[in-house]
């Protein structure tokens, strides 16, 4: 492809550069010994059979191969463009070019240069000024681990000035092969814009992640992240706002469930540069067995951004007594005139609860669930969107079930 | 008929010895009362039987019907037929009240047998409307923010909803007032069968001029130590525990003598 020379530059850059970086912290998670490395070769099954539940997706990719994709024919006439990577960069090159990069620096860390050197598969989402995007664009990434390889996706999405989408993106795993995946999600949202983002993530317990999700909100935009990590593997997930411009607002809610022996990190990050910028995180997490959750929440106001408001809450709840648990709120601040705030607790499930709602005939497991739910559901009900709210409860739910039936 | 059997029942909490042998047998058709002056063991008595955590049973036997509930978890003490109307009802947010009722039916009947929303609903309604509850109500979270009153009523609601064979009811008088009070005896009242018995736990005779037990217990010291109709609840309000125990030549300190 000649119109990729560009991009295969880049590619040789960020090879050249990872050796020379750090990999990102994670506080109280040692991930030294974590294969996060990428170098497996890339071998999708075409044939590789899928579960129904992905069946009715706008836009399906299994490992580096995109299966099927059927963007409505009102968006295309408006402009709207939703293309896998091969296609963005034969046909929509000077969008990459423009803002490839942009949110995540390949720089970033030794993980964002490994991605972006290996990138095997993606997707570009550009919607126009002025559009307004009604139906959500659903799409499903499923990492094929039937055989030894990385899967290594990066998502573009932008949000011209003044236009708005909603998108909703779910993340598998299909075999239990043990493999490493690293996916980058960029999200331009440009003046006026209002981007609603989901993302529901459920990769296998032999996955290994690097999963970086980061936002770039100029002036009046407005991004709201609903993330459901729910994946079953060892994950470190780092998801950051930067409010650039004055009155950017970002709302990230987040729900993560841990079970078996698997370890998550979570780094939730809003940057403050803008004036009158408002970020808020709220995170609460679950934790089953032997498992692991650690939250890191970090606000950070910069000089400058006068009026700003930063407020996070995380939570996390334990249900058994081997469970590992943490939630840290950072509150960094370098200007006066702001508005900021926090609260965190790290708890264990409240036995006269279960005590009341097993007292009415409840078994135990399905107590537990009703529990969980009461704890999860300040973060539910601030999902704008009915549907993902549903699709996330069921998974959380699923989730769950699976996790005490590992019992 | 079905027959609720606690026999020499003791129990400890934290180590320390609260129940001291505890006797009774209660019938469906039959509602009991156990009066009893304050940490006296009635509460521990109540929990103990459906299981609260908290308290250890070191020894004796309760049986349903002839199967020891000791022997089963919480929740199937529950669906074999058992019911604690709690003194404080759990709050529970993210559950709301007409999806837990649900639940608990549904967990008593064959997973391929729901019970109907309509069905379900049109229960709902009527019972809450015999105990003067808004229907809003049902569309609440489990309890929260619920006024004493009102978690009150939403257990006898509870109790209407599930049929127990037996419900245990713990100082469900505790806390309301006159209004509240007699509507909470209509449910209980409108209970009353041969296929229902009861166990009510009270501080004061007042509630048994609404519901009119067939039986009165007296409970002192980790024991039950007489039993009589509704004239020895009568009799106890005019003469207060401190006579009886005297008569009775029981050395137990009660808990409130000096205040």
């Amino acid at each position: 492809m000649e119109e990729a020379l560009w991009f295969k530059g880049i590619q040789a850059k960020a090879a050249a550069l990872a050796p020379t970086l750090k990999r990102p912290v994670f506080d109280k998670i040692d991930s030294r010994d974590w294969d996060l490395e990428l170098g497996a070769r890339d071998q999708t099954d075409p044939e590789l059979a899928i579960p129904p539940e992905f069946a009715h997706q706008q836009l399906l990719q299994v490992g580096s191969l995109t299966r099927s994709w059927n963007l409505r024919e009102d968006l295309r006439a408006q402009g709207v463009i939703v293309c896998d990577w091969a296609e963005a960069l034969e046909k929509h090159g000077d969008l990459l070019q423009k803002y490839f990069g942009q949110a995540v620096p390949i720089d970033e860390n030794r993980l964002t240069a490994e991605h972006a050197a290996s990138i095997n598969n993606g997707i570009l989402v550009y919607v126009p000024k002025n559009v307004a995007v009604k139906e959500p664009i659903t799409v499903a990434y499923l990492q094929d681990a039937s055989k030894k390889q990385d899967f290594v996706e990066h998502v573009l999405l932008i949000a011209d000035v003044n236009s708005s989408v909603s998108y909703m993106e779910s993340l598998a795993t299909i075999g239990a092969e043990a493999n490493t995946a690293s996916i980058v999600v960029e999200v331009i949202a440009r003046a006026g814009s209002q981007v609603k983002y989901a993302g529901i993530d459920r990769l296998g317990q032999k996955t290994t992640a690097y999963i970086k999700r980061v936002a770039k909100i100029s002036q009046d935009a407005k991004v709201d992240w609903a993330l459901g990590m729910l994946s079953d593997g060892k994950i470190l997930g780092d998801f950051d706002s930067n409010l650039i411009g004055t009155g950017s607002k970002a709302d990230m809610n987040i729900i993560a469930i841990t079970i078996g022996d698997q370890i998550q990190g979570l780094n939730t990050v809003v940057n403050n540069y803008g004036r009158k910028s408002v970020g808020h995180i709220l995170q609460h997490g679950v934790i089953l067995q032997r498992s692991s959750l650690i939250f890191d929440g970090i606000g950070h106001v910069m000089k400058g951004a006068k009026g700003a408001d930063a407020q996070q809450e995380n939570r996390v709840l334990m249900l058994s007594r081997a469970a590992r648990g943490d939630a840290n709120p950072i509150l960094l601040i370098d200007d006066n005139d702001v508005f900021a705030g926090h609260a965190a607790s790290v708890g264990r499930v409240d036995e006269q609860q279960l005590y009341y709602l097993m007292s009415r005939g409840i078994p135990k497991k399905t107590a537990e669930r009703l529990v969980i739910r009461g704890f999860l559901g300040p973060v539910l009900t601030r999902v704008p969107s009915a549907d993902v709210r549903q699709r996330l409860f069921a998974m959380v739910e699923r989730k769950l079930i699976d996790g005490q039936d590992m019992e | 008929m079905s027959e609720l059997v606690i026999k020499g029942l003791h129990v400890s909490i934290a180590g320390k010895e609260i129940l001291q042998g505890v006797n009774l047998k209660l019938k469906t058709g039959e509602i009991h009362a156990i009066m009893g002056p304050n940490g006296t063991g009635k509460s521990t008595l109540s929990e103990s039987i459906m299981g609260n955590p908290a308290y250890t049973v070191t020894q004796g036997s309760v049986t349903l019907d002839g199967k020891n509930l000791l022997d089963m978890t919480v929740d199937e003490r529950a669906r074999a037929g058992l019911f604690l109307a709690m003194q404080y009802p759990a709050e529970i947010p993210g559950i709301t009240n007409a999806e837990f009722i649900h639940g608990a039916i549904n967990a008593r009947r064959p997973e391929d047998d729901a019970l109907p929303m309509r069905d379900f609903l049109k229960e709902l309604y009527e019972n809450m409307q015999f105990l003067d509850m808004k229907l809003e109500m049902s569309q609440r979270y489990l309890n929260h923010g619920f006024s004493g009153g009102e978690k009150k009523r939403n257990e006898i609601l509870q109790m209407m909803m599930i049929k127990p064979k037996f419900a245990v009811l713990d100082e469900i008088d505790s806390g309301l007032d006159i209004d509240a009070l007699k509507v909470v005896s209509r449910g209980i009242n409108k209970m009353r069968g041969k296929d229902f018995g009861a166990l009510m736990i009270t501080h004061y005779q007042r509630l048994l001029d609404y519901v009119v037990p067939d039986v009165v217990h007296v409970m002192m010291g980790g024991r039950v130590v007489a039993e009589g109709g509704p004239e020895l609840a009568k009799r106890l309000e005019t003469e207060g525990y401190s006579k009886l125990r005297d008569e009775l030549g029981l050395k137990i300190e009660l808990t409130d003598e000096d205040v």
